[in-house]
């Protein structure tokens, strides 16, 4: 019996067309591709546009580059909590106000309280700030959770609520006025300074790690599919996914090294410190800028979570279905309480870098943006129907979304024109989604 | 939505009544005449600068003071105008929730032989007053000041939302004044945009774009107002250009007076509410004393509303905040010499001393 099993299977195998065959070879998620294929098609899309139009193309820059991703970090950041609260067949709506709320209460604290208090520029000032604003998300998250998980009410509904009563709070905190400058240490969060900026070395560094993280998995990947007697990529595949990841994580390092200091800032830097300035200027590398790095550490902490603890496996059974992952004595209201807590602390980290970008806080800040999470998260292949989504999907899509929004400002677009497309490739990119989801199955 | 406005007006319905209790209470012990204020809304923070000082103003001429909270709603104004006819006021001014619904509760006024006057949201009857600030003049003092820092370059300009007609508005002000350098080419628009929700982080994003489009060859922006124009400098300052390019921006913010100081904005114009409320408050006073809108100071003929209805108007000229002027917000009270003053280096700005 058995001879006759493996004659089907090499039948099947011989059948394959050499594309299927290298995409089960390689376990490459085919609508992964298709998002990278898309943001590809828009980048380009954008850099030959512009040539036409402006005579020379500047969305392939580096300092473009470098710019839409300090840009798309904030969104990022909760998208990767909005991907499993939507997986859940919940839904967060108040996370923009929330921001806006939290944003202006990190700000009062550091600017009225702390520091006419410590003094300013102690450094314990950021430290608090962020403390502040990672509890005051946290609070607010654990309470929609509550409601929701406890009291019953349905989540749309809780946080359509919230969306009101915290902007209404952020008013009150503030009255309409901005609180600036933020605290100095505080501000390097958000990219804007120098010091925020790693460097050339730092970055390749982070690099060469990135690759070795890379390789280390792979090979413990194998190990532990050997243990199992799970069956193994071909070593031409593994090669190849080794080769593809180091590309991506060095080139990114290359872009953004390849984005010299802004001329007035190294010159300043250059007195500042001694440093004789060669002929044609002090040349120095962005590297990548802090709040990158947040957003990728939150990225890789989030997907551990969601893959690899019992949390996330739970979430996801919750989001397959809800009875039987209860009946199956899964404590879901806890989990969906802790789902929104993390969420709301998310939002924290995201009110961070979205008002020490800018260096200042206001009841402004955030207004919208939830539906900007939203659109990325879903534009991520996460299914609102609940049970499907990926962190990194989420993330992508939130890069999609600011490459539009960004490319679109520099070809000096009417804004009208922009939501129009905007919104279109939303509701666009959901559709070739269900396109794709009914054609596997 | 429509279920949770419904419970919002409820709520707002039942607060006012009880208003009116004790406003009907507050009249009956005091002498002269009544001076009223319908408000469109009492949720944005300006409109409580406006009342003090449009109520101190009338306490000191003996008159009485009453106001109703429309709180958003045509419908409720109507109603509080006639609420407040029956109060049996001398002159009633109106911030128009919706300048055309307004209309007949304006004619019930005129018939009741009251005097109306249109405070800051212009409604057109002639014969009413309207008092507001030159607004047109908003956008032209930003770009005069600009202009006078910069008469040739680059400039950009970020515009407020789309959906609000004063960013247009302000706009034809600003471009009237640099038409002349346009037109010999010396201002060269580089950028120019709308800015969603007049959101200053959206205003950051919109200024690093048109930097790297332009790679850095900006002279000069023109920003809207002081929260847009806190993205602008946070985008300069990240490529060491914040202070030696002039940032424009209005609204008298507490942050732009203090970057006014610090040197990253160059001007903001500042629209003092608490006078207009006095000079509305004179007028009104005058007005119940029977004498004519007409005759009043600074009262001039305005046909420039949408239907070119000929009305007394007193157009207020706002102040532009600059290095030069911070003394006077400072003496103003609007805001404290420390705030104002945060972080600026001993002997760079007079009024920081």
């Amino acid at each position: 019996m058995s001879g006759g099993v493996e004659a089907t299977t090499a039948h099947l195998v011989a059948a394959e067309s050499p594309v299927k065959r290298f995409f089960r070879a390689t376990e490459i998620d085919t609508r992964l591709l298709g998002m990278v294929g898309a943001l590809v098609l828009i980048w380009v899309g954008f850099q030959i546009f512009g040539g036409i139009i402006t005579g020379e193309g500047v969305f392939l820059t580096p300092r473009n580059l470098w710019n839409l991703l300090v840009q798309t970090s904030a969104i990022a950041v909760m998208s990767t909590g909005m991907v499993l609260i939507i997986v859940m067949r919940h839904i967060d709506l108040s996370v923009g106000s929330m921001l806006s709320f939290v944003g202006v209460v990190t700000g009062v604290a550091q600017v009225y309280w702390l520091s006419p208090w410590l003094g300013a520029d102690n450094p314990f000032i950021w430290v608090v700030g962020v403390l502040v604003a990672l509890g005051a998300g946290a609070a607010l998250g654990a309470l929609n959770g509550f409601l929701i998980a406890y009291a019953g009410i349905p989540s749309f509904i809780v946080t359509l609520g919230g969306l009101i009563v915290y902007n209404g709070l952020a008013w009150w905190v503030i009255r309409g006025e901005t609180v600036a400058p933020m605290d100095a240490y505080f501000e390097l969060i958000g990219g804007t300074p120098s010091g925020s900026w790693i460097g050339g070395t730092a970055s390749w560094v982070l690099g060469g790690l990135l690759c070795l993280a890379i390789i280390v998995g792979i090979f413990v990947n194998r190990s532990a599919r050997a243990r199992f007697k799970f069956p193994q990529r071909p070593i031409w595949a593994e090669a190849f996914l080794i080769i593809v990841g180091c590309a991506i994580a060095l080139g990114t390092v290359a872009v953004v090294n390849a984005y010299p200091w802004p001329p007035k800032v190294a010159e300043s830097y250059a007195t500042d410190h001694n440093i004789p300035v060669p002929e044609g200027g002090l040349i120095l590398s962005h590297g990548f800028a802090i709040p990158m790095l947040i957003a990728l550490g939150v990225g890789a902490v989030m997907t551990f979570m969601a893959t690899r603890t019992r949390f996330g496996r739970y979430v996801y059974a919750i989001g397959g279905n809800p009875e039987a992952a209860e009946l199956a004595g899964v404590n879901t209201k806890r989990i969906t309480l802790q789902m929104f807590m993390l969420m709301g602390m998310l939002v924290g980290v995201a009110a961070c870098i979205t008002a020490a970008r800018l260096d200042a806080a206001s009841n402004s800040l955030g207004q919208f943006d939830e539906l900007y999470v939203i659109a990325a998260t879903v534009i991520g292949g996460t299914s609102l129907a609940g049970g499907v989504g990926t962190i990194y999907g989420a993330m992508l899509g939130a890069l999609v979304m600011q490459s539009l929004q960004s490319g679109m400002t520099l070809l000096n677009f009417d804004s009208a024109v922009k939501d129009v497309i905007v919104g279109s490739v939303l509701v666009f990119a959901v559709w070739i989604d269900q396109i794709y989801r009914r054609r596997q199955s | 939505m429509k279920s949770i406005k419904s419970l919002v007006t409820g709520v707002a319905v039942s607060a006012l009544s009880a208003a009116f209790l004790f406003g009907a209470a507050d009249t009956a012990l005091a002498k002269g005449h009544k001076i009223c204020v319908s408000w469109k809304t009492f949720q944005e923070e300006r409109w409580k600068t406006d009342e003090k000082a449009i109520k101190t103003a009338v306490d000191a001429a003996g008159d009485t003071f009453i106001t109703a909270d429309a709180q958003g709603s045509a419908s409720k104004q109507a109603s509080d105008i006639e609420g407040l006819l029956s109060q049996k006021c001398n002159v009633i001014m109106v911030v128009a929730f919706d300048s055309d619904a307004i209309l007949p509760s304006i004619k019930k006024i005129n018939d009741a032989g009251v005097k109306a006057i249109a405070y800051d949201v212009q409604f057109e009857d002639p014969s009413a007053l309207y008092i507001t600030f030159d607004n047109i003049g908003v956008g032209r003092l930003m770009a005069k000041e600009i202009y006078k820092a910069k008469p040739a370059g680059n400039y950009a300009f970020i515009k407020g939302d789309k959906g609000d007609p004063n960013a247009t508005f302000l706009f034809s002000g600003i471009q009237e004044v640099l038409k002349e350098g346009m037109d010999s080419g010396k201002v060269k628009n580089v950028c120019e945009t709308f800015t969603d929700g007049w959101k200053p982080d959206n205003a950051q994003k919109e200024m690093e774009q048109c930097l790297t489009k332009q790679g850095n060859k900006v002279d000069a922006v023109v920003s809207e107002n002081d929260g847009m124009a806190s993205g602008v400098v946070a985008a300069l300052k990240a490529q060491g250009m914040a202070g030696s390019v002039p940032v424009s921006g209005q609204d008298g913010d507490l942050a732009a007076i203090n970057r006014v100081a610090l040197g990253t904005q160059t001007v903001s114009i500042w629209k003092d509410s608490r006078q207009l409320g006095k000079a509305a408050a004179e007028a009104a006073i005058a007005m119940a004393d029977g004498k004519d809108a007409a005759g009043l100071p600074g009262v001039a003929k305005f046909n420039k509303g949408k239907k070119g209805v000929e009305m007394n108007t007193i157009l207020l000229a706002p102040t532009p905040v600059t290095k030069d002027t911070l003394g006077a917000v400072i003496d103003a009270g609007w805001i404290t010499k420390d705030k104002a003053c945060a972080g600026v280096k001993k002997g760079s700005v007079a009024a920081c001393g």
